[in-house]
């Protein structure tokens, strides 16, 4: 079981720096077409602001709600992942093939951008949901978690 | 729509599997069926695949468009399509089995249901993959829903799931690291690359290492003797629901995974500083052959006997497709279809009468023979068939075996393929004897065995009958796939 932590410095950094990673986590996740970054790395990263908030302010704060959030969704990204591939092979395409997506009203070139952004997504909420897991599963018994409501403490 | 059809059949258990816990938050009672309709659904799109394969020739399936260098590439050939096919026939057969003899609690639980839809999404990538990598990530999907499944039942499981997940993880290790070093010799991992490329760089130590890593890696995958060991106690205290997938397919797919890689990557007769290395795999596959079947006939848990019996085939198959001739691989690969349906008879077999009677070594055997005809039945065609008499597909694979020996002039290995037939009598004597032996006690009540354990007994018997009358055919089929060298 991981406490609350109590000093005021650990806290107040912890407000202006978790939603500074998250931001971050998703530049790097939006930024990915364009350069270093994309899901994978994206989901790291709020992953580590999540994990981050638990630390500070225990899972069952206010502030952690994120995270207690995530556990609910395993194979989230997944679906979304197997989604786009299968709208690609409901276009007449391979899995994947983002040049048959079949959304609205898209041209091929937007066709590849929200394809592509669409599956790092779900790599990132699958990351995510991962590493949060993994991280809650380490250091908390299941009854200590209350999933359902927010406790104020 | 008939080209995506590898594709389909990996995502469809795997979709289903993952949201295995949405759809069924509600009802948990709609687990099973649900399970058993999704495998339904492989096995009608694995007939549709093996019927697009047999009239369109072999198919490269290059996801998101990118073609094979490039791109992830699987290949739907007919050795696949096939080994598809007998990977659903047999998991349909072995979870209507495993519907009826479950263990208490795991019938309500809905991982249970979501780790076998994955294992069996990862026993098809596997089979289709084309290149090194991806096989040794589809490798892990199974092989780590598998150690889980392993130890679902929870109890003295758990020990032996944990080791095989040691075991396991280390093989994969092994794997990687020989990827690596194929990778860095040739700069690719596409095996259709790889074979063009390897060839002339056999003679390196790295490319031979790398070999050697790749196969050590899957031998313990595929429980080849002396890396076996964890495989009796592994199925031995598996849940009886899940023993007969697991036996039937999880060996046999590394295996399949194997005989890819050696098929397009050594060639007859090739030699790694005077060794010859198909001679060397066909050796091993001697000693697995033997050791494994002397093995299974000292031991007294019935459980174990069968997965000993099931270490010496993988021996055997081993011999078959290292023979270096078209006779031998046909054979090999003909008899690997029939040890996944046999291997799951054997485990459905063993399941049910621990189920049922609580027998668990051959002692507590005796008298079963008087109460449960339907066992009984299915007993003796598995046992005629382990054993290789003509009706059965057994005796066919084991004779091609034999015959693609005596074409290689390799007597050793027709020496180890007898003598394996005679200790495979050994223990199943060995079994009859306490089966049909005069009840300890009075004549219990009648046995109930109930409707759907009727049809997966007798399915499973079928379907061992049906592939000894059609042997004919199909192992004419495999012979035309490899002699046009799709394998």
């Amino acid at each position: 079981m991981i406490q609350p932590h109590d000093s005021v410095i650990v806290r107040t950094l912890g407000h202006i720096v978790i939603p500074v990673a998250q931001l971050f986590g998703v530049y790097v996740l939006v930024f990915g077409q364009h350069g270093p970054g994309g899901g994978f790395v994206g989901g790291v990263v709020l992953a580590a602001s999540m994990i981050l908030s638990i630390l500070i302010f225990g899972i069952n704060a206010p502030n952690s709600v994120l995270a207690r959030k995530m556990l609910h969704g395993d194979g989230l990204g997944l679906l979304i992942f197997a989604g786009v591939g299968g709208l690609c092979l409901i276009g007449g395409g391979q899995f994947l093939n983002y040049s048959h997506l079949q959304i609205p009203s898209l041209d091929e070139a937007s066709q590849h951008y929200v394809g592509i952004l669409l599956t790092q997504l779900g790599v990132a909420v699958d990351v995510a949901v991962t590493g949060v897991s993994i991280a809650v599963s380490l250091s908390f018994n299941e009854d200590e978690i209350s999933l359902d409501e927010v406790t104020h403490g | 729509m008939s080209s995506n059809l590898p594709v389909l059949l990996f995502l469809v258990p795997f979709v289903m599997g993952v949201s295995m816990p949405l759809l069924t938050a509600k009802r948990r009672s709609w687990c099973p069926n649900l399970m058993l309709g999704t495998v339904g659904v492989m096995l009608l799109l694995s007939i549709t695949n093996l019927r697009v394969v047999l009239a369109e020739g072999p198919i490269d399936y290059a996801f998101g468009g990118w073609a094979a260098p490039i791109g992830i590439a699987w290949l739907n050939d007919s050795i696949a399509a096939i080994v598809i096919l007998t990977i659903n026939v047999v998991s349909l057969i072995s979870l209507i089995y495993g519907r009826v003899v479950v263990t208490t609690g795991l019938e309500k639980s809905v991982p249970y249901y979501t780790l076998i839809l994955i294992m069996v999404s990862g026993l098809v990538g596997i089979i289709f993959a084309a290149d090194l990598f991806n096989l040794f990530v589809f490798l892990e999907v199974a092989a780590l829903a598998g150690y889980a499944l392993v130890g679902a039942a929870g109890g003295k499981g758990l020990v032996y799931a944990f080791r095989y997940l040691l075991l396991g993880s280390f093989g994969a290790s092994l794997y990687l690291l020989g990827l690596g070093h194929l990778y860095v010799a040739t700069g690719t991992l596409n095996m259709a690359d790889l074979a063009i490329r390897l060839p002339e760089l056999l003679t390196s130590t790295a490319v031979a290492s790398g070999l050697i890593y790749i196969f050590l890696g899957l031998s313990i995958k595929m429980a080849l003797i002396p890396l076996h060991s964890w495989l009796p106690d592994a199925y031995e205290n598996a849940p009886s629901s899940v023993t007969p997938l697991l036996a039937s397919t999880v060996t046999k797919v590394a295996l399949v995974a194997w005989v890819r890689i050696e098929y397009s990557l050594i060639t007859p007769g090739v030699e790694v500083s005077h060794v010859p290395v198909l001679v060397l795999l066909e050796e091993l596959g001697v000693l697995a052959a033997l050791i494994g079947g002397s093995l299974a006939l000292i031991q007294t848990d019935l459980k174990r006997m069968f997965a000993y019996g099931g270490i010496s085939h993988i021996g055997l198959i081993l011999i078959g497709v290292s023979l270096g001739n078209v006779t031998g691989f046909a054979g090999g690969m003909f008899y690997l279809i029939n040890d996944a349906v046999m291997q799951a008879a054997l485990f459905m077999i063993a399941g049910t009468v621990l189920h049922y009677h609580g027998a668990k070594t051959l002692e507590d055997l005796r008298g079963v023979g008087r109460q449960s005809p339907w066992l009984t039945g299915a007993l003796i065609v598995v046992a005629v068939a382990m054993v290789g008499l003509p009706p059965t597909g057994g005796f066919f694979g084991k004779w091609n075996i034999i015959l693609g020996a005596l074409e290689a002039q390799h007597y050793l290995a027709v020496f180890a393929v007898v003598a394996s037939t005679l200790l495979t009598l050994g223990y199943f004597l060995k079994i009859f004897s306490c089966w049909f032996h005069q009840p300890q006690f009075a004549e219990s009540e009648s046995l109930e065995v109930s409707g759907a354990l009727r049809i997966s007994l007798g399915a499973i018997s079928v379907s061992i009958i049906a592939l000894g009358l059609m042997s004919d055919s199909i192992f004419q089929f495999l012979l035309e796939s490899v002699t046009s060298g799709g394998a």
